[in-house]
């Protein structure tokens, strides 16, 4: 049984080298694929020219993220969302906040050095979230950097050590709402002002459209924030945070009962 | 020079197609609910590889392809960034993807974990045994 398990991965791993030898130039996209990109890369830093396309961000990659694409991004922030309402649903009555026993943890040497490099890790994620819109990285990638922090001292300290210290999954739940409240305002702000003030912007509008002459502010006092795209970080880091450390928390504290 | 590339290219794409196959054996044979997450996270992984690699070409002939950051705001900066920096689309993708993939796994941890309350074991073997 295993020996036909064996030659059946051999035989596919050899049949798809075979298959990227012969085809191997028709495996590479053709060059048609590569207008989007051009239009992509040319349009996300370009007040010179395209000031009514643009989204003002140097990182082409966070603004297809979150002005080109917005929606996409808007909806695979509701997927995450959706995938650990889920696992709490399913972790209901399971685990109880308060703490239920000390606990002792690794030896004062790691402790010392987790907490020498926890506020070291949180700053890098803060940083890297904040800092979306300029250089590689965003509100995703910052947020489970900074969701590592927590992970860290369950393994070192103790669950109850989290605990302890105010980090609850009830609270993180808050905060975790709060992040996806403020996308939710940040993506219509634009439109309700524009109703306000008796003129025409679409939703998860950035910059200035055609046809829509309201606009984020690009800079603030000469430091580029690229209008919305900022203020998503900012959130999708807090929701992307305090989600995964909700999640982790409760799997550890998921304990099940004598009775079952 | 030109032949290396397309070689040490291949190589890569030869071996994510090896990856996701030894993640699909692991996903199918491996009788273990954890090992078959693991196997999961690998095929993920490649598949996230996989589309950023689609974005990489040897389009110009302006040199290598650069990352797509703009670091001079200048207008003759922007038309060599356009020229020369690779697909950002795939990465957008991936960046959300990995999100999503994490959030998922997440939530099969969960499920296994109810899965193990339910039926004291996590091997599949078992479980098919048990029916109920």
């Amino acid at each position: 049984m295993r020996s036909i398990e064996l030659v059946v991965i051999t035989v596919v791993v050899l049949a798809l080298a075979l298959l990227i030898a012969v085809a191997y130039e028709n495996i590479i996209p053709s060059t048609a694929v590569r207008k989007v990109a051009e239009f992509y890369l040319y349009a996300a830093y370009n007040p010179f020219d395209l000031r009514e396309y643009t989204a003002m961000s140097p990182e082409a990659v966070t603004s297809i993220v979150w002005d080109f694409r917005g929606l996409d991004t808007l909806f695979e922030t509701a997927v995450f969302f959706l995938a650990l309402i889920a696992g709490m649903a399913l972790a209901r009555g399971l685990y109880r906040e308060t703490p239920q026993f000390k606990s002792e943890g690794l030896s004062l040497i790691v402790k010392s050095v987790t907490k020498i490099t926890a506020p070291v890790i949180i700053a890098v994620g803060v940083s890297i979230g904040l800092h979306g819109h300029l250089t590689p990285g965003g509100g995703f990638q910052g947020g489970s950097v900074i969701a590592v922090a927590p992970m860290i001292f369950i393994v070192i300290f103790s669950v109850y050590f989290v605990l302890e210290r105010g980090v609850a999954p009830s609270k993180m739940l808050v905060l975790r709402s709060l992040g996806l409240a403020g996308i939710g305002l940040t993506s219509v702000v634009l439109f309700m002002i524009a109703l306000l003030r008796g003129s025409f912007a679409y939703v998860f509008q950035n910059m200035i459209k055609p046809g829509a002459s309201i606009s984020m502010p690009a800079e603030i006092s000469g430091a580029l924030i690229s209008g919305t795209l900022w203020f998503f970080n900012f959130f999708e880091m807090l929701a992307v945070a305090a989600g995964f450390s909700m999640a982790f928390i409760v799997v550890v504290l998921m304990r099940f009962g004598k009775g079952e | 020079m030109e032949f290396l590339n397309t070689y040490l290219l291949s190589i890569v794409l030869a071996a994510l197609f090896a990856n996701i196959a030894i993640a699909l054996y692991g996903v199918f044979f491996k009788p273990h609910y954890i090992k078959k997450l693991i196997a999961l996270t690998i095929f993920s992984d490649t598949a996230n590889t996989f589309a950023i690699y689609l974005g990489y070409r040897r389009w110009t002939a302006l040199g290598s392809p650069r990352v797509p950051v703009l670091v001079e705001l200048e207008k003759d900066a922007i038309r060599e960034f356009t020229a020369r920096a690779v697909d950002p689309l795939p990465q957008a993708l991936v960046l959300t993807a990995i999100v999503i993939g994490l959030a998922v796994v997440l939530f099969l941890v969960f499920l296994g974990y109810v899965l193990y309350g339910h039926y004291k074991t996590l091997d599949m073997r078992e479980i098919k045994k048990l029916r109920g």
